[in-house]
């Protein structure tokens, strides 16, 4: 065997052995969660009230969050993608620094602007609207740290698309808002649906803002990972069933994701961005 | 005034230094919320973990590396002495049960019975916290379990959670040790837990049974206990020990 040929399989196993310790170190904790309590006794745990309470808390925060993303996050996005304007970086920046601040400056933030004595919360207690503590609070803290990724992958969506299609539509006299619905939308759906995906399972995970921000309250504000962290102390059981349950269901989101990213049209043949486009 | 009252502050900042000079090193103390600010003012020699003394007791039983667990009661470490886990408890401290409300009082709460008032944004800790068991025996003494838990909006996770949502304003009252109160001056007002309300609110501590070093553990233990460290506490607005029971 002559050198060459030793040295690429000594780097063949060198690629095998780290791709199995990688493989093995980040299925392990996932695995351990279904291996730690048997099945029948996970099923058993999903049953106790604080796991539904805190399901229920969770998905109607999230769902509400969710709606208000796609709600203000589309637009934003088909701005940034399509226009080109000074200070547009600034504004994609800081539509994604909430993506990078850790989860407690998020908290912090979030009481600082909306908390009883913050910038807007006088104004808003002016109103009888008081945030913290309501299940309004745990949707703005999710909203707040899952909206950048829906946003950032939608910029990207909406900058795929080709812009001679949206000219060929609108030079065939369709109005703008028309274009949008049924040219650009629909061929940015791939996209807004894997952002959309991961925004989700973002918001489902949220602690950090929330337990600062909204408290933790059965029934109220405890989502389903503030019923882990509250049910640590008190019955590691429940803990594995939410964790397992909260796997499962990153997990569909994540299958979803690979399946709405095989949606995704053919890739356009140009990548100018059609933002250059002028649409009145 | 302001040139004599600088460095004597200096000078006094730095005798204290001096003073809690690290005495015990290369252990790890699991010790509750409330003892935060305290017990590195004792000795600042070990690394601390501090957090709700229920929280510390899962991740010991989890296997946490800690050499010492003092924790705001003594059931938890009773319970963690019957498993096995903790070599026997020592009571080292006492504590009182109190209501903090915002420097402001936006609800107007003068006393634990105005927090029956509707609307009221209570603040407590979670059951499984000796701070929250505490606080639930306070309001079944006084009868006032309904009508109070009617207004609590969250179940924080630790003693000093309770403390800084009160401490911001957000909540209108909370419960929490004294001593807590004593570390945010200015910012909360107190308001006293009728003494025949005060549930027995002992503090003990023991050796981690799987600690490596029981020696230097037993030695931090003992700081705590000596004179000195008691006058610490007694600093911080702790209780004294109950005289030596007989038998």
């Amino acid at each position: 065997m002559s050198g060459r040929g030793a040295r690429r399989a000594l780097l063949g196993l060198a690629y095998f052995l780290a791709s199995g310790v990688a493989l093995a170190f980040l299925v392990l904790p996932v695995l351990a969660i279904f291996v730690h309590v048997s099945p029948g006794k996970l099923i058993d745990q999903l049953s106790n009230p604080v796991v539904t309470d805190a399901l229920i808390v969770s998905l109607k925060t999230t769902v509400l969050a969710q709606a208000l993303i796609l709600l203000f996050g589309t637009p934003t996005a088909y701005l940034l993608a399509s226009r080109r304007f000074p200070g547009r970086s600034l504004c994609v920046t800081l539509v994604e620094l909430p993506l990078v601040l850790p989860p407690a400056v998020a908290g912090i933030g979030l009481l600082a602007a909306f908390g009883r004595f913050g910038l807007l919360g006088s104004t808003l207690g002016w109103f009888g609207i008081g945030l913290p503590f309501t299940q309004a609070a745990v949707t703005v803290a999710v909203a707040f740290v899952a909206s950048p990724l829906y946003v950032r992958q939608a910029i990207a969506a909406f900058e795929a698309v080709d812009p001679n299609l949206v000219a060929a539509s609108r030079t065939l006299g369709v109005g703008p808002a028309r274009t949008f619905f049924r040219v650009v939308l629909p061929l940015a759906r791939g996209g807004l649906i894997a952002g959309e995906a991961l925004a989700f399972a973002r918001g489902l995970g949220e602690f950090g803002a929330t337990i600062m921000f909204a408290g933790s309250l059965e029934k109220v504000t405890q989502t389903l990972p503030l019923a882990i962290y509250a049910q640590f102390e008190v019955n590691f059981d429940v803990t594995l069933a939410i964790s397992a349950l909260l796997i499962l269901i990153s997990a569909a989101l994540l299958i979803s994701l690979k399946l709405a990213s095989q949606w995704q049209p053919s890739t356009p043949t140009s990548h100018s961005r059609f933002g250059l486009l002028s649409w009145s | 005034m302001k040139r004599i009252l600088v460095p004597l502050v200096v000078a006094l900042a730095m005798a204290t230094t001096a003073a809690a000079a690290p005495r015990v090193s290369g252990i790890t103390v699991y010790a509750a919320s409330s003892l935060t600010d305290v017990f590195p003012r004792i000795d600042p020699g070990p690394k601390y973990s501090f957090g709700a003394s229920s929280t510390l007791a899962a991740q010991i039983t989890q296997g946490a590396p800690a050499d010492v667990f003092a924790s705001a009661n003594t059931t938890i470490p009773d319970q963690l002495f019957a498993k096995g886990l903790v070599q026997k408890p020592v009571v080292f401290t006492r504590n009182r049960l109190v209501l903090v409300v915002p420097t402001s009082n936006p609800a107007g709460i003068q006393s634990v019975y105005d927090l029956r008032k509707p609307g009221t944004k209570l603040v407590i800790a979670a059951t499984a916290v000796p701070v929250g068991s505490y606080t639930l025996q306070v309001l079944k003494q006084m009868g006032l379990t309904a009508s109070v838990l009617r207004n609590v909006v969250s179940r924080e996770s630790d003693v000093r959670s309770v403390l800084s949502k009160v401490a911001l304003g957000e909540a209108d009252a909370g419960f929490v040790y004294s001593t807590d109160a004593k570390t945010v001056p200015g910012k909360v007002q107190v308001i006293k837990v009728p003494a025949w309300a005060q549930p027995k609110l002992t503090y003990a501590m023991a050796i981690v049974a799987s600690s490596s070093n029981k020696a230097a553990a037993q030695r931090y233990i003992s700081e705590i206990l000596s004179k000195a460290g008691q006058a610490k506490m007694l600093a911080a607005g702790f209780l004294a020990l109950p005289k030596k029971k007989t038998g």
